[in-house]
Order: C-alpha cells, then structure tokens, then sequence
C-alpha cells in the first residue's frame, strides 16, 4: 500500500465522521437542548415534552446522523418517517386529543356553563399577538400560528402551526410548552394587577352534581355544535370528543384506558421526538425563534388578562358574582392554571377552595383555543 | 402615445406587483386602479401564470370580481379583476391595510365567543331539562 493510498483511506474514512463535517452552530443548539433537558429533569417543567424535545434536538443537530433526511432511495430516515406521518399528516395532535379526552371530566364545565364565557375571553391575547406578530415582519400564516401559544394548549399550537406554518413548528411547540409549565410564575402577578383583595375572596356557590346522563350527551352536543359551527377544528375536537364518550359511556372501558394511558405515552414520545427533530441548526437559528419565544410570553399574560377581565365584565351582570381569579384558567394549560387560581385564593382565605371552579373554564379554555385554531384555518382555507 | 407610454411607465408595477399594460384611471398611496384591453380570463391567466410559484396567495371567484388575495408579508394585499363584459377589465390592485387586519381578528374573536356562548346555551337548556327529569324521577321512586 502506498503513501497516498494509505492517505486517501484516512481521509475516506474521515469524511465518514460526524467531525470532518462539524460547524459551530451545532454546538449553539446543543446548549439549546441542554437547556431544555435541564427544564424537564431538574426542574421538572413539562417533563414528558420537554424531554423528547430537547434530545430529539439534540440527536439532530450531528452532522451526517441518519436522522431527518432521506435516503438515496428517497424513503425517510427514522425521525423522518416520526414527523412525516405523525406530524405532517397531522396524526399525533389529534391522537393526543383523544387521550385527553378520554383522561377529561367536563363535570365542572357541564354544571357552570357559564365559565365557557371565561374560555373564549382567555382567547384575547390570541388575537393581539396576531397583530403584534404580523408588525414584526411574520407572514398572516405565520402570526396566526405564534398567536395560538397563548391558547396554552400544546397539541392545538402544533396542529395549527403544522397547518399553516410548519417552519416554525420547533419554535412554537417549544414556546407552548415552556410558557404553559412556567404559568405558575406568569399568572399570579397579572391576577394581583388586575383584582382587588375583596374580589380574591369571593366565596362561589357549590357547583351542583352532574348526572351521568349528562355527561354522556355533552361530548354528543359538543361534537355536533363545533362540527356545525367550526368544521375546520373537527379533527382535534371530534378526537377529543370521541375519547370523552369512550370515558363517560362506561362501556368500553379497555378502549378508554388504552387512550388515556398506553396510546397516549406512545403517541406523546412520537410527537416529543418529531418536534426536537425539525430544530436544526439552520432552521433554527434566526431572529424568528427570539420573536416567537417573546411574543408567546406577552401572549399568554393579555390571555390571562382577557380570562380575568372577562370574569370581571361578567361581574358587572351576574347576581351571584364569580372570583375573577378563575378568569385566568381560561388558558386551558389544563389543570395547573387551574391550580394556580386555587392556591393564589387560598392564599387570602384558607376556606375557599376554587378549583373545580376553575376546572369549567380551564376546559373551555380547551374548546375556545381549539375554536379560535379552527377561526384561523378557515381564514387561510 | 405619451399617455400609453406614460400609463405603461407607471402601470408597470405597483408595490413590487407587476401590472397588466393598461390606462391608470387612479392611484393613490393605498391603490391602484387600471383599465386593461383584455378580457377577465385572459387577465386572471397573467396574474396565475405570475404568481404560480408563489407562497400564500388565494384566488376567490366572486359574483362581480376575481379576489386575489396575499397571505403572505408582501406589500400589496389584494388584485380586484372586475369581471365586465365589454373589451377592457378593471384591475385595482390594493396595499396591504391594518383595518382588514384588524377586521378580520375582532370578527374571528368575536366568533370565538358565539361557538362558545351557543355552547353554553346549549349546555344551559340541557341542565335544565335533565334537572327537572330528575325531580320528576325523584317522587315516583318514593
């Protein structure tokens, strides 16, 4: 063998490795991804998402790691063939509605309709980070997408983003499920702001039971009015439907357990790892995703505002008054925000126990962040 | 021929839009309003062929006009092409403007609230219903 045979099989075999190809704006993401995985395992913020997410991130972002491309062949590699039928299809957010269908009571929601009122005022910042999105130089798809983070609900914020503005899908999963286990620290200064002390202490009325029956019909009239009114969100919401009516009917019980345990940890790791996937260095890397992580954060403070507002709007009408604390709930992020409410109340009278107050708009804020995703889809369909 | 050559000068783009060649009838900062000898299919084949490879645009057949809209971030936001029946065909091409904006987000807001005041109507009529079901059930069991 000679000298330069030998050089060439070095060199051969170098440009198979990961360092040959090596740039430093992996290393960037790889801090991203640290940061990440510390959220999830030391500070526990979102583990079971931010886990996935941060070591998909992570494994992508090696040069030459057979991962997210395509193969000579043209068939996907494994995260790949994760994203291009979980997400691009559309598959897991909707999966993942079903689990959360079937894991949800709606009793609290069934017995004060009324909270429904709160969810859709929760909406508001929804709306105004649009607005705010667009002014920063974002496509309307883009703006719609990045505005929906403030819903505070993970699987509609991919749904939708996946919908209209799957670029930004890495950033905008991420900044959901960021701001939604960091509402324990975003949402109480905005209640103080926005309350007096004597409106924290309203005492509410004890919610009247709800029959089985009732909750059996809900998910049936619930279905058939969004299917009427906002067909275009049906298919998160026909899923989160149909797992509710599995749960409540009680006779299919297996099938109800298999949603909400087994299905949905299978469907979260798919969705988790995908997500971490499609954050490469060079899709990421821009100014968009500082926008979208500051953005999503004045997002979900005017949608805590809008949800206690609107509880104090209501105030203004109703005999027997509502705590406007559980206005906040309405950003779904189900059901911390709603623990929130009940520890913030608690915190000024240790006998008011708000949280199966909260738990009706908590769950409306559910409906009305997938209701305002299906405004956006039709308005770009 | 000044004022051809002076209108296709000037009709020639508008917001980074290219225009069909046409008489200008008005323009202002916001709009763009031209009469062009071709007829509607023939103008809406220019501005398809034009926008074929572009992101985020929606085409719109309406009674009186074909509305091509951008969802995009580009300066102009929509090309009216009236629909007339005679030889020419206005063509307003309009910039971008924060009142569709605004409009279409506070009546999506709005929306919002209806689906979810019908809902709680409904839940509302339903409770009641089952209610009284139940008080009635109450007196026979006793």
């Amino acid at each position: 063998m000679t000298y330069n045979e030998i050089l060439d099989l070095l060199r051969g075999t170098l440009e198979t490795t990961g360092i040959w190809h090596f740039q430093w704006n992996v290393i960037v993401m790889w801090l991203i991804a640290f940061f990440f995985l510390y959220l999830a395992v030391v500070k526990k913020y979102e583990p079971l998402l931010l886990l996935p997410i941060g070591f998909g991130m992570f494994l992508v972002n090696f040069p030459k790691v057979p991962l997210m491309g395509w193969t000579e062949e043209g068939h996907g590699e494994l995260l790949r063939i994760f994203y291009h039928y979980g997400l691009e299809w559309e598959v897991i957010p909707c999966v993942i509605f079903l689990g959360l269908g079937a894991m949800t009571d709606f009793g609290p929601l069934i017995s004060n309709p009324k909270s429904l009122i709160l969810g859709a005022g929760a909406q508001l910042g929804v709306f105004i980070t649009f607005t705010g999105t667009v002014l920063a130089g974002f496509t309307l798809k883009e703006a719609a997408s990045v505005g929906i983070i403030g819903g505070a609900d993970g699987p509609t914020t991919i749904y939708l983003t996946q919908h209209l503005a799957p670029q930004l899908l890495g950033a905008n999963a991420l900044a959901a499920y960021s701001y939604m286990a960091m509402v324990p620290l975003i949402q109480p200064p905005i209640i103080k702001l926005l309350t007096t002390e004597q409106e924290r202490r309203i005492k509410m009325k004890q919610l009247r039971p709800v029959s089985k029956r009732e909750k059996i019909i809900f998910p049936i009239v619930c279905a058939g009015i969004i299917a009427l009114l906002v067909p275009s969100v049906m298919p998160l919401m026909g899923m989160f439907m149909l797992g509710n009516f599995m749960r409540e009917s009680g006779v299919v019980g297996r099938l109800s357990d298999t949603a909400q345990n087994a299905l949905m940890n299978i469907v979260t790791i798919f969705l988790g790892v995908s997500v971490g996937a499609t954050m490469t260095a060079e899709n990421f890397l821009s100014h968009k995703p500082l926008f979208i992580f500051g953005l999503g954060m004045i997002d979900f403070m005017v949608c805590t505002a809008g949800g206690v507002i609107t509880a104090k709007v209501m105030n203004l009408f109703l005999k027997e008054k509502i705590n406007p604390i559980i206005g906040a709930a309405g950003v779904s992020a189900v059901p911390m925000a709603a623990r929130v409410c009940q520890n913030l109340a608690l915190k000024y009278d240790k006998t008011n126990y708000l949280l199966m107050h909260a738990m009706g708009p908590n769950l409306a804020g559910v409906i009305g962040s997938a209701a305002a995703a299906g405004m956006f889809i039709a308005m770009f369909n | 021929m000044l004022v051809v050559f002076v209108s296709s000068v000037f009709g020639s783009e508008f917001l980074g839009l290219q225009l069909p060649e046409g008489k200008i009838l008005e323009k202002t900062d916001t709009y763009i309003k031209l009469e062009v000898p071709k007829s509607h299919d023939e103008i809406l084949k220019f501005y398809k062929d034009l926008l074929k490879n572009e992101k985020d645009i929606k085409y719109r057949d309406w009674a009186e006009m074909t509305y091509i809209e951008d969802d995009g971030a580009r300066p102009w936001h929509s090309i009216n092409i009236y629909k007339n029946q005679g030889q020419t065909t206005i063509v307003q091409v309009n910039k971008d403007k924060w009142s569709w904006i605004i409009g279409t987000l506070v009546l999506r807001y709005i929306a919002v609230f209806v689906v979810l005041v019908i809902l709680m109507i409904a839940l509302s009529i339903s409770g009641q219903v089952f209610s009284r079901l139940f008080k009635e059930e109450e007196p026979k069991k006793v």
